[in-house]
């Protein structure tokens, strides 16, 4: 994970192996003010227990903040559509485009 | 309309009907989907395209009330079913309103490995609704084309079967306790030369990168590959986490496509376990969910040593929908 100036980055594959220690940085990394941006567009692999810990983190934001995802990669899309992720209100989906340069 | 005056009685009515015939077929549904819709209940048909058109004819006006859906599109994978009669249900159960419907997810042109699927899927369905609002689901066979043998297994699958213009207990019903019994009919082995792979926590990624190699040489595309190694990866964890620590793995190819098979320790106890949609709890189970859909078929058995989990992806995307369904020859098309 490294930090650019506006949010996170994960790189990398995410699985079991490493999804709780995904969790617990994630919850220490978020800003304590504001949306948090995390930049996924450079995860080759998530599993459901990876996407787990962002959504739990994104749920723990206080309300009204979300969770802001960047170039959410195929794999990842199709894994938060079929477990019913994609919709939830903590976090929005960003196409800005400019994280996969 | 109070549970009482529910024409299929205080429980979910399974029943199957053997027509022979577009005559019969037609005679068997269209009265009991015109009932439906006179007494104002939801009906849901899931059928062929080509059995949708029939009825639509059939039905002139009435098909205006009545929903249809491609069960080659719903059914292709028969675990994916029941979750699409579970919509259905919770979406009437909440408006009060009775519903019904029709399913006919076995056909002539089912592969073996489908078609044991389907039969597990017609007696899940009794566990699936059994013990909820009442209902009526009507399950045509088509006696002329089926084997004798797919017959006597929807005796068992349903309470009741109906034939030509009667409805009868069936007296080789297994039973509501039977139906959600464990599931372990035998899988057809793979090749000898076919190898396990052994796996645990430290080996996923490599799991993987085997996994993604062998979809890829051997002709799924890269899109296809991905959601093969995504499901592999979450069976895998499975294994991990409840069954054991540890499991193995075995890829091979025949006729249909790639076939992944894993085994584990562990047990399963949960009949409806890789047919339940997940709710939005974070911590729902979702890995065997996620397998049924992104594979075309997923044979889970459930033995006293453990657990089998068989992914199939088919290199042809679609076979069902080359499977021209040439129907029942007896009486010909019904005329428009």
């Amino acid at each position: 994970m490294t930090r650019k100036p506006d949010g996170l980055r994960f790189a990398g594959e995410i699985d079991i192996a490493n999804s709780d220690a995904v969790g617990a940085s994630l919850a220490l990394a978020f800003p304590v003010v504001g949306d948090p941006h995390l930049d996924v567009s450079r995860l080759s692999f998530c599993d459901i227990s990876g996407i787990r810990a962002i959504v739990q983190a994104a749920g723990a934001l206080a309300p009204g903040r979300r969770l802001l995802l960047h170039g959410l990669p195929d794999q990842l899309e199709t894994v938060m559509k079929v477990t019913g992720w994609s919709d939830l209100p903590t976090f929005e989906l960003c196409h800005c485009g400019e994280e996969k340069t | 309309m109070s549970m009482a005056t529910h024409p299929a009685g205080d429980k979910f009515r399974h029943e199957a009907m053997f027509y022979s015939g577009w005559a019969e077929f037609v005679s068997g549904t269209v009265p009991f989907i015109k009932q439906g819709v006179a007494a104002g209940e939801a009906v849901l048909v899931v059928e062929s395209a080509q059995k949708i058109d029939v009825l639509r004819s059939a039905l002139d006006r009435d098909a205006d009330g009545v929903m249809f859906a491609d069960m080659a599109e719903v059914g292709a994978n028969p675990a994916r079913i029941i979750p699409a009669w579970q919509d259905f249900v919770r979406q009437h159960g909440q408006s009060g309103r009775d519903f019904r419907g029709i399913g006919e997810p076995i056909w002539k042109g089912r592969t073996a490995d489908e078609l044991v699927e389907c039969q597990r899927h017609e007696s899940l369905l009794n566990v699936a609704f059994g013990t909820g609002r009442p209902w009526l689901l009507l399950c045509p066979y088509d006696v002329e084309n089926l084997p004798a043998e797919v017959i006597v297994e929807a005796r068992r699958s349903h309470e009741f079967v109906v034939e030509g213009m009667s409805a009868s207990h069936s007296e080789l019903y297994r039973g509501l306790e039977a139906s959600g019994g464990r599931f372990d009919s035998p899988l057809p082995e793979p090749p000898a030369d076919v190898r396990h792979i052994v796996f645990d926590a430290d080996s996923l990624l490599s799991l993987r990168r085997h996994a993604a190699g062998f979809a890829v040489s051997n002709g799924l595309s890269a899109r296809r590959a991905t959601e093969l190694v995504t499901a592999i990866n979450e069976v895998a964890s499975n294994s991990i986490l409840h069954g054991g620590g540890t499991g193995s793995m075995r890829m091979w190819r025949d006729a249909s496509g790639l076939l992944c098979e894993i085994s584990d320790a562990g047990v399963l106890d949960k009949p409806l376990a890789d047919r339940t949609r997940p709710g939005s709890a974070t911590r729902d189970a979702r890995g065997l969910w996620l397998a049924n859909q992104l594979c075309d078929l997923v044979q889970v058995r459930t033995l006293p040593t453990g657990t089998s989990v068989r992914l199939h992806l088919y290199l042809d995307a679609r076979p069902h929908l080359h499977v021209v369904e040439d129907g029942p020859s007896a009486g010909g098309r019904p005329t428009r």
